[in-house]
C-alpha cells in the first residue's frame, strides 16, 4: 500500500520524501463488548506546505487518526495497535515520552474543536500562550511574553498586550479559537493539526478563522495543515487534497478538484449530493445517504459502505475492496471502480 | 439652578477618577477565578464576618500569655525592668529564646507570713506588696491575671467555685479558672485542627493527584493501599501509640493527619480523572508540556474546588475529634487546657452549671462560626452563579 502513495505528488513540487507519512495505522479501543477498531489500516502522506483535509462522518475515525499523530489517544482504553507515523522518516510511535515532548507543540501542534474547554479556565491567556513558548524555547519570561503578544496580534486579538491578563471566559468563542491558534503556532511548528476548528463557531466566525489559518500559513510559517472536518464546504475552500474516511478506513483520496468534480466513490458522491447547492431548486428535498453508519463493533465484513451503497453487489458484501489508484493521484476503495470489473453503469 | 450646579459639580468630581482609571487601563488586570471567588466570599456577610472574627481571635490568641497570665507583663524592681510574660510568650508560643522563669528571690519576694517564697515569683502578691511599700517598684499584670494551670485553692468554699467577680466563669474541679482554660483551649483546638488539615491535605493531594493522573495500574494498586490504610481502626491506634509513646500534641497531630488524608485522595483522584479528560489538558499535552507541569499548573488549580469547600467542615470535625479524644482521656496530656477535658468535668459535675454552660457555649460558638465560614466558602465556589453570568 505504501507504494501507491509515492506517486501521489498530485501537482505539488514535492520533495523526495513527504513531511509526514502515516502507514497502516490501526487504533483500537477496548470497549465492553471487545475491541473496537476505530482506525483500520490508514495510510496517507502529507507534503510540506500542503493543506490536507480529512473528511468523514462522526465515528469515521478522522479525529482518532489526528490524535494518533501526536500520540494523544487516551490509553487505556485506546491503543495504537500498529502502523508507523513517520515525521521526516522518524517513527513517532517509537519515540520515548521525553522525545515525544520535543515533537509536541514544537514540530506538530494541534488546535482543538471546542475553544470553550481547550483553554485552561484558571489562567489568563497571556500565561497560556507564554507557557507554550517557554516549554520549547530557552528564553526569558519577558521575551516569551513579547512573543506571545506578537503572536496574539498576528491572530487578530485587538490590543493584545492589554488583554494578556484576561481569562478565557472573557473572550468570545471565535476569539478563544484565535488564542488557541496563537498557542499552536507560537513555536512555529511544521505541522498544524486542526481538529474541527470551526465546528463550535458560528458561520461568519468560521470563515474568519479558516482565512486566518491560511493567511498565517502563507505569510508566516508555511506549515502543513491537517484539517479534520465533516464540512465539505470547508474542505473545498481551504484544502489542496482531501482524504475521505468511512468506517475507520480511507475510501477516497485525491486533490480537491478530483474530489469535488470527479468523485468516484459512491460514498463521496453521496456526501457531495447531500450538499445544498446555491443555484439548485429550492423546494426539493435534500439528498441523504440512506441508512446509518453501522456500529464500529459490527462493521460489515466486505466493503464498509455496502450497507448504504446504492450500487452494492454481492461481491461488496463479502470481499473488502483495496484502495487503488484510478489515475493522477486519485485513490478509491471500491470494487466497481477496479479496472478488471469496470461496471457498465458506474 | 442650585440643583443643576450641584449636579454638574458632582459630575466633574466623578469623571475625574474615571479618566484616571482609563489612563491606567494599560495595566489593568482581570480577576482570576480565585480572586473572583474571594470577592464573592467577601460579599457573603455572615461568612465573611465569621471569618474575620475567628481569624482575629485566633491571631490574638498567639499573644494570649500577655492577656491572660499569672506572669506579669512588666516588673520594675530596683530600677530594672523584667518582662516575664513576654519571655514565656515568645518561648511557649513562638519557640523563640530560652525558657525563662523568674524565681521569687529575683525580686526578694517575701510571703505574707514573712517567709521567703520558693520557686517562681507570685506576681499578684508582688504587685500588692510593691503597692503597699510605695517604693517606686511596680508590677503590671495582664488583663486577666490568672494562668491556665493555676489552682485557686484559697478561694472560699470547695472547687468547682461558681462564677465570681474574680473568676468570671468560675473554676473547675481543681480550682483552675474556667475562662482562662477555655481561651487557651481555643488556641490549642484551632492550631491542632489547622495543622492536621494542612498535613492531611498535603498528603491527600499528592496521593490523590498521582492516582488520578496516572491512572491504570498506579491507580489500581495505589487505591488498594489507600483502602487498607483507611481501614486501620483509628481509636485503637491512638490508644496503642499513646500508651507506648505517651500522649503529646505532636503525636496526636501526626496520628490524626495520618488518618484524615484518606478521604482527600478520593475527592482529588476523582477530580483528576474528570479534569484530565478535558480538552485543555489535551492541549497542554499537545504543547509538549511534562507530567509535573500538567499536574501542578494545569489540573491541580482546577481540581481543588471540592476540597477547599470541604476544608472548613474538615476543621470542624477535627476540633470535635480532639474534643472527643480529650473527653475519653486519650487526648492531650494532663495539665494541658483543653475543651474535651472541661467537658469531661462537666459530665462528672452535671449540676455545676457553669462547668456545663461555658465550655459547651464556647464550642458551640466556635464551631458555628466555622460552619458559617464553610457555607460562605461553598457558596463563593459554587459554579452555578458563574454559569448564570455567562
Amino acid at each position: 500500500m505504501a507504494s501507491i502513495h509515492n506517486s501521489a505528488d498530485s501537482g505539488f513540487n514535492a520533495p523526495s520524501r513527504p513531511l509526514l507519512q502515516v502507514r497502516d495505522l490501526e487504533v483500537t479501543f477496548r470497549v465492553e463488548d471487545g475491541l473496537a477498531r476505530a482506525v483500520d489500516g490508514v495510510s496517507f502522506d502529507l507534503e510540506a506546505g500542503e493543506v490536507l483535509g480529512i473528511v468523514g462522518e462522526s465515528g469515521s475515525g478522522k479525529s482518532v487518526t489526528a490524535l494518533s499523530i501526536l500520540r494523544l489517544i487516551p490509553d487505556p482504553p485506546g491503543r495504537i495497535a500498529q502502523g508507523r507515523i513517520l515525521l521526516d522518516g522518524v517513527d513517532l510511535l517509537s519515540l520515548t515520552y521525553r522525545e515525544m515532548r520535543q515533537i509536541r507543540g514544537n514540530e506538530i501542534a494541534m488546535i482543538f474543536q471546542e475553544p470553550m474547554t481547550a483553554l485552561n479556565p484558571v489562567f489568563n491567556i497571556g500565561m497560556q500562550v507564554r507557557e507554550a513558548v517557554l516549554t520549547h524555547a530557552k528564553v526569558s519570561k519577558a521575551e516569551a511574553t513579547d512573543r506571545a503578544v506578537q503572536m496574539l496580534e498576528k491572530v487578530g486579538i485587538p490590543s493584545a498586550r492589554r488583554r494578556l491578563h484576561d481569562y478565557p471566559h472573557q473572550f468570545s468563542g471565535g476569539m478563544r479559537q484565535r488564542v488557541m491558534i496563537a498557542m499552536a503556532l507560537v513555536c512555529h511548528p511544521r505541522i498544524l493539526i486542526a481538529d474541527e476548528p470551526t465546528t463550535a463557531l458560528d458561520v461568519t466566525t468560521q470563515s474568519q478563522i479558516l482565512d486566518l489559518m491560511l493567511e498565517l500559513k502563507q505569510r508566516e510559517s508555511n506549515a502543513s495543515i491537517i484539517l479534520i472536518t465533516h464540512d465539505l464546504g470547508v474542505v473545498a475552500e481551504t484544502c489542496n487534497r482531501a482524504v475521505v474516511m468511512y468506517g475507520g478506513k480511507i475510501q477516497e483520496v485525491g486533490t480537491v478538484q478530483q474530489i469535488f468534480n470527479n468523485a468516484k466513490h459512491p460514498y463521496t458522491e453521496g456526501l457531495l449530493t447531500s450538499l445544498p447547492a446555491v443555484a439548485g431548486p429550492r423546494d426539493e428535498r435534500l439528498y441523504t445517504i440512506p441508512g446509518n453508519v453501522p456500529s464500529i463493533m459490527d462493521m460489515p465484513s466486505g466493503c464498509r459502505f455496502c450497507t448504504r451503497c446504492e450500487h452494492v453487489t454481492d461481491r461488496c458484501r463479502h470481499e473488502e475492496p483495496a484502495l487503488h489508484e484510478i489515475g493522477d493521484g486519485q485513490f478509491v476503495r471500491c470494487h466497481l471502480l477496479e479496472p478488471e470489473s469496470k461496471p457498465d453503469s458506474g | 439652578m442650585g440643583y443643576r450646579t450641584s449636579r454638574s459639580s458632582s459630575q466633574v468630581t466623578s469623571s475625574t477618577p474615571k479618566t484616571d482609571s482609563d489612563s491606567h487601563a494599560g495595566d489593568h488586570r482581570s480577576l482570576s477565578p480565585l480572586q473572583l471567588r474571594a470577592k464573592r466570599f467577601r460579599r457573603l456577610k455572615r461568612g465573611y464576618y465569621s471569618f474575620v472574627l475567628l481569624t482575629s481571635f485566633y491571631g490574638l490568641s498567639f499573644f494570649l500569655p500577655l492577656l491572660m497570665n499569672h506572669r506579669a507583663i512588666l516588673v520594675q524592681y530596683n530600677g530594672e525592668f523584667y518582662f516575664p510574660a513576654l519571655a514565656s510568650c515568645l518561648h511557649d508560643t513562638f519557640g523563640l529564646g530560652q525558657e525563662r522563669v523568674y524565681l521569687a528571690n529575683t525580686f526578694d519576694q517575701i510571703s505574707r507570713s514573712g517567709q521567703p517564697v520558693f520557686g517562681e515569683a507570685n506576681y499578684r502578691e508582688l504587685q500588692r506588696t510593691f503597692a503597699e511599700e510605695g517604693s517606686g517598684n511596680f508590677v503590671i499584670m495582664p488583663l486577666i491575671p490568672y494562668g491556665p494551670n493555676e489552682s485557686f485553692l484559697d478561694l472560699p468554699g470547695a472547687p468547682p467555685h461558681p462564677p465570681s467577680h474574680l473568676h468570671w466563669m468560675g473554676t473547675d474541679d481543681r480550682a483552675r479558672d474556667v475562662m482562662v482554660r477555655l481561651t487557651y483551649g481555643f488556641r490549642i483546638s484551632i492550631t491542632f485542627a489547622l495543622l492536621v488539615t494542612v498535613v492531611a491535605y498535603t498528603i491527600g493531594i499528592v496521593v490523590g493527584a498521582v492516582l488520578g493522573y496516572f491512572g491504570r495500574w498506579v491507580d489500581i494498586v495505589g487505591q488498594r493501599f489507600v483502602e487498607i490504610w483507611g481501614n486501620i481502626p483509628f481509636l485503637y491506634t491512638v490508644i496503642i501509640l499513646a500508651s507506648i509513646l505517651g500522649p503529646s500534641f505532636g503525636l496526636l497531630t501526626a496520628i490524626l493527619a495520618a488518618f484524615s488524608w484518606v478521604s482527600i485522595t478520593y475527592y482529588l483522584r476523582g477530580e483528576f480523572y474528570r479534569e484530565k479528560s478535558k480538552d485543555y489538558v489535551a492541549a497542554a499535552v499537545a504543547t509538549g508540556e511534562g507530567h509535573l507541569t500538567i499536574i501542578l499548573r494545569h489540573i491541580l488549580p482546577n481540581a481543588l474546588t471540592p476540597i477547599i469547600t470541604f476544608a472548613p467542615f474538615a476543621i470542624v470535625s477535627l476540633i470535635i475529634s480532639l474534643v472527643s479524644l480529650d473527653f475519653l482521656g486519650y487526648g492531650l496530656p494532663a495539665p494541658t487546657p483543653s475543651w474535651g477535658e472541661l467537658l469531661k468535668q462537666a459530665k462528672v459535675n452535671l449540676r455545676v452549671w457553669h462547668l456545663v454552660v461555658f465550655p459547651l457555649g464556647a464550642m458551640f460558638v466556635t464551631l458555628q462560626l466555622i460552619v458559617f465560614i464553610g457555607e460562605a466558602v461553598r457558596e463563593a465556589f459554587d459554579p452555578k452563579v458563574q454559569s448564570r453570568l455567562r
